[in-house]
């Protein structure tokens, strides 16, 4: 196992470096750095010689190859440098903004398996009838409707019926799931659609074999064969396709993020693609893959502990 | 028991939402009963620099860190006054002839300022016993020489750079050490920036010419003084850390999050003024006349990006105060223009206030197609500008609020006069006179009299939102009712800035908001010595022009300066470089438990008027929220209905197996049932 | 700019080559097969119908000509439906405008009102269609072709070219997608050809994935190896028989992944990165609806209208994504 996780790692790497290749020939090399001065520079009309000053500040004044050396050991150091457009540690916001993404992402992620593998559950069981149609067709409505809307109209329609919630900021500490209750909602009933239809799928390939209809037969009742014996074996489906979105959860949906004001990762990213921060979206680029990467080594493992035929050699 | 792992962890996640508390304040608890006001921005400052903030919000919050030593009389707003407010007393000005290095003799003035001995800076850790030290002179010539330093960009300093005696000098050498990577020059003497041996609280500004605006430059936070420590201590980060002698200080700043004003204990004492207009009384404005100033403790300025989301914080009692956007004006307000019977109601107050600035649309003079002085382009002009009707724009965009714009001086400023009507902007629907303008401009019916193409008129534009789109679609269609082509090219603030100055442009819109209320802040717009990189937008060089501001922009305001006036109004009327389109007022919905604040559009520190009565607001914001139970019981028994059935039918389906059987014995169904 | 007649032509092609296409694919057996099953599944066929209306208006909106010199370009769908422009926003069904404080006679009938330009709104839905219609299609246009080259060089060749490939595409797939999306349209711009080269750049490492599984199955292949023995040149093999064999699962995975392209124009739009401002699509209009929920009385039928027009294609696409996998391949569910 040891080895497995070191040599994947160690493949992670060269992936790594072509990222930032990636990131450097999008950045550096299409756009001009005088148009980000003019953009980030608060006086009505810079002049020329503001704007030379700025990309002095910034580092875009030198050669292209300095540029490309300072640019990759930057990122490898995880020194990511100072935003564009304020001027801050960009490192420090990161930090600051990873408790309030991680804990709307565990919270989306785990009402989220709980919710969609309920509702499997609900139409394995009721297979065959109205439920089982319904909830299909629901799902696939579901997934048709965009992103966007959920967020709209559950926006209107929560933070005005209920009152239970605040409507939008933040806090640290235990109250902080006061604020995370309706993104989590809105974020939970955009997804519905497309996991429990998934995993219905999977319920379903295992309710046909052998040992379910021998269980049937030993008398044992349909709720605890489902969740006994089925939810056991479809878990390897399951884990392999949940893990693998932990990532871009962290990321914190930009979208939930700025609409119910939680000062995560997401917002962070929202802000600088508004403001046009390439100095932010490169290192929330760069991170975004470490994640990635650090979620599909962890969708391995997971699969190796859950399947015991899986050996890792 | 329940077994199930799903259960169970559905429950778990109930628990926790409920133990973590169910109201929907979104502020710790307790903290609406004190002395604070709570108000919302869309977007954090940029940065908080008194060197180098220019923009609006940015100055809201500054001016009340760092004052200056003028500041504007809070209640005083027909004609604004300005008052000591770091300063001793005023400033004297007198004559100063010397000569320059060149050996001549310039006829400059020379300006003396004394400031108050009691000042202190706030207490912040870049003082070594993190205790504020007084304040002297030095420190306010301090902040001209940050002005002076390239890194700080400061975006006035052209206001000063020409004018001081030996301060583009300072400057170019700053330039050239940050090229070689050396720190700009503190030390060197300045021969404009004098301070006076025999008084630390003394100092003067040597000019080389006329500028009786340095008074007002004097109300703005970019002479404000600062500490060098606080320079040395953060470096970099001074930005996000500002260091004065104001009423407030910046406890904490939260980005994109929060920005928390606390009193200032080291403030210089202050009080509310007792006198102002008249009709102050009545309104209740001099209420608080002899208190000590700020009237709150703290003010907490939270970054809510979305506007449904503010607003509807505000509805529930949760902001002290909203500005009146376009799409929350239908709530606001009843039919009638009044505010509507569920805001009075609630208690919630309007107040208006007048923006002191100008919105327009503007021509590239240097275009070939629509720039020049010859009266076939002056006439295009003239027919385009009376295509746009600034009432429409003011119906659709500001609900009716703001009064259409005839020329560039806004009401306010010494030498606006309402009865003016430039005959360029009387809207006709008819169009006749314009379509007139245009033949005789070379353009019968909007098509060109010599190549047989229609008029194309290109728009660039930074209004790539939705609201902007709209804007965009308004002026599309009053222009192309004159039979032109308009074609509009929105794109990004950077691109459409780099296009401004590389001259690419041939129609854009602009606005500006005063820097200081005097008519000098306006015509300059139209300087021609001030084109791009300068503020002139459009390129607009008259000499005429030219030599009539140079005359005027030093005079008080006499009635020789009001002829001056007239005459570039009517100048900027014929050659209509400019399409003025509205001067645009605020609307602010108060919450009824806010004192009264009068609104000055010239000066920043509102902040320290606001009262807020924090017992009425507790009790209001408890009775607006309380918790609505019954959609969540509705749901639950729909839920409930809409599986009942299914239930009978799995049930039937597994009890018809056994009757089947004929067995007493409960066994389960035999075959599966896929 | 090519001249109006000229670019009338496009579209045309594109219905020709799509109909040639199917004709030609009807001729073999696994296409004849996969049809026949289609043709009874009546869900499908609805499915297909509606994608056909859809396809229908984007036509419509793509042949445009102008009526004389310095008249403006207008299609079709302009010609019918560009009812009288308004100033404002105003009701479905309504007489006058709305939101205004003093409401104006409205100039014409709109039966789901008009948007904040006085446009109205069944106009610009029936516009954004065409705007849908080429995000699908051209985006995959662009990486179809170049996710099968590569996904057959790296399936046949293998060693140092499937490495270098399946390295490449690993890194691109490495980068959370919208992070990807948003890197690349910040710097290329706002523009629907921008827009179809970054969701082309985006998704054709999934199909290049699909590509290079099938080549391998096939590389093994008897004929393939015969093919070889024969002399035949690795080209040729891969053109003439390994491509055909790849195109139903091709063809499968670009109709589902038509609806997300569809559905990420909406979210870039609201990322600011979509679309043209003025470019009628529904991206642009569901954005715009973030402001008119603000309002109260709530302006609903701007938003109403585009998801509406967004769902019932994506379901179609879904619908029938779904019904030519089973018909082609009931093995294919797993």
């Amino acid at each position: 196992m040891l080895r497995y996780l070191i040599r994947r790692v160690l493949y992670a790497v060269p992936i790594l470096v072509g990222v930032s290749l990636i990131t450097f020939i999008l950045f550096y090399g299409v756009v001009p750095p005088r148009q980000i001065a003019r953009r980030n520079l608060s006086a009505k009309n810079p002049t020329p010689e503001q704007i030379q000053d700025w990309l002095v500040a910034h580092g875009y004044d030198k050669p292209m190859p300095e540029q490309f050396k300072k640019h990759m050991t930057e990122l490898f150091l995880l020194r990511f440098g100072r935003s564009d457009s304020t001027g801050e540690d960009i490192a420090a916001r990161i930090r600051a903004g990873a408790g309030p993404s991680f804990l709307i992402a565990s919270l989306i992620f785990a009402s989220a398996l709980v919710t969609q593998l309920f509702m499997a559950l609900w139409a394995a069981y009721f297979r065959g009838t109205y439920v089982d149609a319904w909830i299909t067709f629901l799902c696939v409505v579901s997934m048709s409707v965009v992103f966007i809307v959920f967020v709209i109209v559950g926006q209107y329609l929560l933070g005005n019926l209920m009152r239970f919630f605040p409507l939008a900021g933040y806090q640290s500490g235990l109250s902080a799931f006061r604020f995370a209750f309706l993104p989590a909602v809105v974020g939970v009933a955009a997804g519905l659609g497309s996991g429990t239809r998934l995993y219905r799928t999977f319920l379903l390939e295992e309710v046909n074999q052998d040992y379910v209809r021998t269980a049937r037969a030993k008398g044992v009742p349909e709720a605890r064969i489902l969740f006994r014996h089925v939810l056991k074996n479809a878990a390897i489906p399951i884990i392999t396709s949940t893990v693998l979105a932990i990532p871009s959860l962290m990321l914190g949906s930009l979208v939930l993020e700025s609409f119910f004001g939680i000062p995560g990762l997401g917002s962070y990213t929202y802000d600088a693609i508004n403001s046009q921060d390439f100095a932010v979206v490169r290192a929330m680029v760069f991170l975004g893959t470490l994640l990635y990467i650090a979620g599909t080594i962890l969708t391995d493992v997971c699969y190796a502990l859950a399947d015991p035929r899986i050996r890792l050699e | 028991m329940i077994r199930s792992v799903p259960a169970r962890g559905v429950l778990a996640v109930l628990a926790i939402w409920t133990l973590a508390g169910c109201n929907n304040s979104p502020y710790p608890p307790g903290i609406t009963k004190e002395s604070i006001f709570f108000m919302s921005q869309i977007d954090d400052p940029r940065k908080l620099d008194p060197a180098s903030s220019y923009r609006d919000d940015e100055g809201k919050i500054l001016d009340v860190i760092c004052p200056s030593y003028y500041e504007y009389h809070p209640l005083k707003t027909k004609v604004f006054q300005l008052k000591p407010m770091l300063g001793e007393r005023d400033a004297r000005r007198e004559a100063y002839n010397y000569t320059d290095a060149g050996g001549k003799a310039i006829a400059g003035e020379r300006w003396t300022f004394h400031i108050r001995h009691d000042l202190r800076f706030q207490d912040d850790p870049c003082f070594p016993s993190g205790k504020g030290r007084t304040i002297t002179a030095r420190d306010f010539l301090y902040a001209f020489r940050r002005m002076a330093d390239p890194v700080n960009g400061s975006p006035v300093v052209s206001f000063f750079e020409d004018k001081i005696i030996g301060f583009d000098e300072l400057i170019a050498r700053n330039r050239e050490r940050q090229k070689r990577g050396e720190p700009a020059d503190y030390d060197a003497p300045v021969a404009g920036l004098q301070l006076d041996p025999a008084d630390p609280y003394a100092f003067s500004i040597a000019l080389n010419q006329s500028y009786p605006q340095l008074r007002y430059l004097m109300a703005m936070h970019f002479t404000s003084p600062m500490p060098y420590e606080a320079a040395a201590y953060y470096g970099g980060d001074i930005q996000r850390h500002p260091v004065g002698c104001g009423p407030y200080v910046l406890e904490s700043w939260t980005p994109k999050r929060r920005i928390v004003l606390a009193k200032n204990p080291n403030r210089p004492p202050e009080s509310y003024p007792d006198d102002g207009d008249p009709g102050d009384a009545e309104a209740g404005y001099l209420a608080p006349a002899g208190r000590q100033l700020p009237l709150v403790d703290k003010i907490i300025i939270s970054t809510i990006t979305e506007n449904t989301t503010g607003w509807n914080l505000f509805l529930q009692g949760y902001q002290d105060a909203w500005i009146l956007k376009q799409t929350n004006f239908q709530q606001a307000f009843s039919q009638q223009g009044m505010l509507s019977e569920e805001m009075r109601q609630h208690g919630i107050r309007l107040v208006k206030t007048n923006d002191i600035g100008v919105t327009y649309f503007a021509f590239n003079m240097q275009d070939p197609v629509v720039g020049g002085y010859t009266p076939a382009r002056r006439k295009l002009r003239q027919a385009i500008s009376l295509a746009v009707n600034s009432q429409e724009f003011i119906d659709l965009f500001s609900q009716g609020n703001g009064i259409v714009a005839q020329g560039i001086l806004p009401p306010g400023i010494y030498g606006y006069d309402p009865a003016y009507n430039n005959p360029w902007r009387a809207y006709d629907p008819s169009l006749a006179r314009a379509r007139e303008l245009l033949k005789e401009a070379g353009y019968p019916s909007g098509i060109d009299s010599k190549t047989g193409d229609r008029l194309t008129l290109y728009y660039d534009n930074a209004l790539t939102t939705a609201g902007g789109r709209q804007f965009v679609g308004l002026i599309s269609r009053q222009l192309e009712a004159l039979g032109i082509d308009f074609e509009s090219r929105s794109q990004r603030d950077v691109v459409w800035q780099n296009k401004i100055d590389g001259n690419n442009w041939q129609f854009t819109d602009y606005g500006w908001l005063a820097d200081y209320p005097d008519a000098e802040n306006f015509f300059f717009l139209l300087y021609g010595p001030n084109r791009r990189p300068g503020p002139n937008l459009t390129g607009y060089d008259n000499p005429v022009y030219n030599r009539l501001f140079e005359k005027m922009r030093a005079m008080d305001d006499t009635p020789e300066r009001l002829a001056i006036i007239h005459q570039l109004r009517a100048m900027i009327e014929e050659d209509c470089p400019l399409i003025f389109v509205q001067h645009t007022e605020t609307m602010t919905l108060y919450q009824g438990w806010v004192g009264p604040v009068k609104p000055n559009p010239i000066g920043n520190t509102l902040h320290k008027f606001r009262s807020v009565d924090a017992a009425l607001r507790a009790e209001r914001q408890r009775e607006w929220n309380a918790p609505v139970v019954w959609p969540l019981a509705v749901l639950a028994a729909l839920f409930v209905a809409c599986n009942v059935p299914a239930v009978l039918v799995v049930r039937n389906r597994h009890r018809r197996h056994v009757t089947q059987r004929g067995s007493s014995t409960p066994v389960s169904p035999s075959c599966s049932v896929t | 700019m090519l001249s109006g007649w000229l670019l009338n032509i496009i579209p045309l092609a594109i219905v020709a080559a799509l109909v040639t296409a199917v004709r030609r694919a009807s001729r073999k057996p696994l296409w004849a097969e996969a049809i026949r099953r289609l043709k009874g599944n009546r869900v499908a066929l609805i499915a297909l119908a509606v994608i056909g209306l859809y396809g229908t208006v984007a036509f419509c909106d793509s042949i445009a000509w102008r009526d004389d010199r310095n008249a403006p370009l207008l299609s079709l769908v302009d010609r019918v439906f560009g009812r009288p422009q308004e100033s404002t926003y105003s009701a479905p069904l309504a007489i006058r405008t709305f939101g205004e404080p003093m409401p104006r006679p409205l100039l014409g009938k709109h039966w789901l009102g008009t948007d904040g330009t006085g446009q109205d709104v069944v106009y610009m839905t029936l516009k954004g269609c065409r705007t849908a219609m080429i995000i699908g299609g051209f985006t995959l246009l662009i990486a179809t072709p170049l996710a099968l080259f590569f996904g057959m060089l790296a399936g046949y060749h293998g060693k140092t070219v499937d490495d270098a490939i399946q390295y490449t595409y690993t890194v691109l797939d490495s980068i959370p997608n919208i992070l990807l999306l948003v890197a690349l349209l910040m710097v290329l711009g706002r523009g629907l050809p921008q827009l179809c080269v970054a969701l082309g750049i985006t998704s054709w490492v999934s199909l290049c994935r699909l590509a290079r599984g099938e080549t391998l199955k096939h590389r093994g292949r008897e004929y393939v190896r015969a093919a070889r023995a024969l002399g035949v040149s690795h080209s040729r093999i891969m053109m003439r028989h390994i491509l055909p064999n790849l195109l139903p699962v091709v063809v499968i995975a670009t109709t589902l992944s038509f609806s997300g392209l569809v559905l990420s124009e909406a979210i870039l739009s609201y990322l600011q990165l979509g679309v043209a401002a003025g470019t009628g699509s529904w991206g642009n209009m569901i954005d715009a609806s973030r402001l008119e929920l603000a309002r109260q009385p709530v302006i609903w039928w701007n938003l109403a209208a585009a998801s509406t027009a967004l769902f019932v294609l994506v379901l179609a696409f879904n619908v029938f994504g779904d019904a030519l996998r089973d018909a082609i391949d009931p093995r294919l569910r797993s």
